[in-house]
């Protein structure tokens, strides 16, 4: 496996009160190219800080150490297309990106075969070449150009889909706005993309969904097109980021379905930020598991689960109520 | 003889000009000490239940006796003295109180209103309080946006009990909660139950928390009831579609216990 970012001794510190509060004190490690990674923590474990550094979406107030490397080939051929297991539909299209540019050394995607190079080198040369223009102002220590670029190359989606959805916007616009930015296509093009997005995240009647405002959408549906905004410009890396925790159990298990199947047909790399190791165990191979700032341990799955290396771990998995737990009125004698 | 009875409740609200029925002809009874748990999909009119049960607004149709009374009937001096009776916890604390009130404060607010406590007493009554849910009685001055998320929920805990309730209403209580958290708060409130002869009210998405903690369940469909009984046995054999799918989304933690 390739490692898409190489995260080494990142340090975050927010400032309050002229006192520095340590989010992170120096975590490392790789998330490999094509993988599902969660990262578990309770409040103030440094989770979600790090979803934002890796986004570049810290403040430029907060303090940053250390190094987030992305393994983005500078020496890649730029060139540019739609990634067509995205918009399989509309190939036709693809000549009007950037005529000039070579044709793509792999021409099928599609199908989402999981082999790490194939998923990633379709996508690497469009970073190069679009790295100026709209980019949003990054943490300075980061190269230039291995920057990535939050909308084209990391989609984030976050727990509330209704802060992050314009309330006055059509969804439909809001996407097509998402595409026009990171690609270079018309607003007919974008649109028509759009459609499909929302048809891909199983948005119920996608045609009258796009000219709906988030208002009229119930908190499932808009963390659909949430999702679907996220993944518009076809991103390498998507972040969720307690992505479900505001969704009832039954809408939860729906948009966890969603995301693995669109990770999987992308061929993205996914990190998850959750409190819950059970739904992180549903949707990562890997999980991080965070406490104040600090990794205490990385694992596989069935690893972290069943042989817990760290006291805490044990004590996060014997604090989830399952449907198999045994009910507290029986722990303590007296039920009915 | 039951604590509260609700029969045929019903609430209609108005949806871009359609009426919308959120409870629908509700029926269900909640004994002493018992937590009965509403468990549901999003609209399906837990958290409506909840705020009709408290009169917080009001019903279309229905009758709610709690403590042998027409609660719905009482006004005045009658309802505020039954109101003490009847308590609530909410998915935010912080939400719930003025941010910039001390514990102290909040604490003191119940026991001056419903004249449970002298002034002279409050501080000790206050103290005691604090003391019973598990906090340091030096917590008192603190502000309340100065403590934990679990330390507040603790004090709303608390607030509830200071008056003495028959029956707290818990509207997702613990679900903001981190898990270790999480499993104190429940214990705490077992605890009470147990002690002070408490019924709850149990609001939750999460049929784990449910199957933990709660003695009955009703699973809730679009405002109606779609099945009900003892909380263990319909969360391992649902009979209603609801039911089975509320259980089927539920994450599972599939390791080996010890």
């Amino acid at each position: 496996m390739t490692a898409l970012l190489s995260i080494r001794d990142l340090k975050v510190a927010y400032r309050r009160d002229g006192v520095a509060v340590q989010a992170l004190k120096g975590v490392g490690l790789d998330v490999e190219a094509g993988e599902r990674l969660a990262f578990i923590g309770e409040s103030g474990s440094g989770k979600s800080t790090l979803a934002l550094a890796v986004a570049g979406l810290l403040a430029k107030t907060v303090e940053i150490g250390g190094t987030i490397d992305w393994s983005i080939a500078k020496s890649q051929p730029s060139h540019s297309f739609a990634p067509p297991s995205v918009l399989p539909d509309i190939s036709p299209t693809r000549g009007e990106i950037e005529p000039s540019s070579p044709p793509s050394p792999i021409s099928n995607v599609a199908g989402g075969d999981p082999t790490a190079e194939l998923l990633i080198s379709p996508q690497l040369g469009e970073m190069s070449g679009r790295t100026e223009g709209g980019a949003v102002e990054r943490q300075p220590s980061r190269p230039r150009d291995t920057i990535p670029r939050l909308g084209r190359d990391i989609g984030f989606v976050f727990q509330d889909p209704s802060s992050s959805l314009d309330p006055v916007m059509q969804v439909g616009k809001q996407i097509a706005e998402v595409i026009r930015t990171h690609l270079d296509v018309s607003w007919k093009d974008a649109y028509t993309r759009a459609k499909t997005l929302l048809e891909r995240v199983r948005l119920p009647d996608p045609d009258s969904a796009l000219h709906a405002y988030p208002h009229q959408l119930s908190g499932g549906q808009k963390q659909r097109v949430a999702i679907a905004a996220a993944i518009a410009a076809a991103p390498k890396l998507l972040i969720a980021d307690e992505a479900t925790s505001a969704l009832d159990t039954i809408v939860q298990a729906e948009i966890v379905a969603l995301i693995r199947r669109l990770v999987a047909e992308d061929g993205m790399t996914l990190i998850v930020i959750s409190h819950d190791i059970a739904l992180a165990a549903t949707l990562a191979d890997r999980i991080a598991v965070l406490r104040h700032g600090e990794l205490l341990e990385l694992g596989e799955n069935q690893q972290i689960i069943e042989a817990p290396r760290h006291a805490y771990t044990r004590s996060l998995l014997d604090a989830h109520l399952g449907l198999d737990a045994k009910p507290m009125l029986d722990r303590q004698g007296a039920s009915e | 003889m039951s604590l509260l009875t609700v029969s045929n409740l019903a609430k209609r609200y108005d949806s871009g000009g359609k009426p919308f029925a959120a409870v629908d002809d509700l029926s269900f009874e909640i004994n002493p000490a018992e937590t009965l748990a509403l468990a549901g999909p999003s609209g399906s009119g837990k958290s409506t239940i909840a705020r009709l049960v408290l009169r917080l607004i009001q019903p279309d149709a229905g009758r709610i006796d709690f403590e042998g009374s027409d609660f719905l009937a009482l006004t005045g001096a009658a309802l505020r003295a039954r109101r003490a009776r009847l308590q609530m916890v909410f998915q935010d604390p912080l939400a719930a109180f003025n941010p910039r009130a001390t514990v102290a404060r909040v604490l003191d607010d119940p026991l001056r209103i419903h004249g449970i406590a002298s002034r002279a007493e409050r501080p000790r009554r206050v103290a005691a309080l604090l003391e019973r849910v598990g906090l340091n009685a030096g917590l008192a001055a603190r502000a309340i946006h100065e403590i934990s998320g679990g330390q507040r929920q603790r004090v709303a805990i608390a607030r509830a009990i200071a008056t003495k309730p028959s029956l707290i209403v818990l509207d997702e209580a613990v679900s903001a909660l981190d898990v270790s958290v999480r499993g104190q708060i429940l214990e705490l409130l077992i605890d009470l139950q147990r002690q002070e002869r408490i019924a709850y009210l149990f609001i939750s998405h999460d049929l784990g928390v449910i199957r933990a903690v709660a003695h009955r369940v009703v699973l809730l469909d679009a405002g109606r009831i779609a099945e009900s009984g003892d909380a263990r046995a319909v969360i391992a054999n649902p009979q209603s579609a609801i039911g089975k799918a509320l259980v089927a989304a539920a994450p599972r933690l599939t390791r080996n216990r010890p």
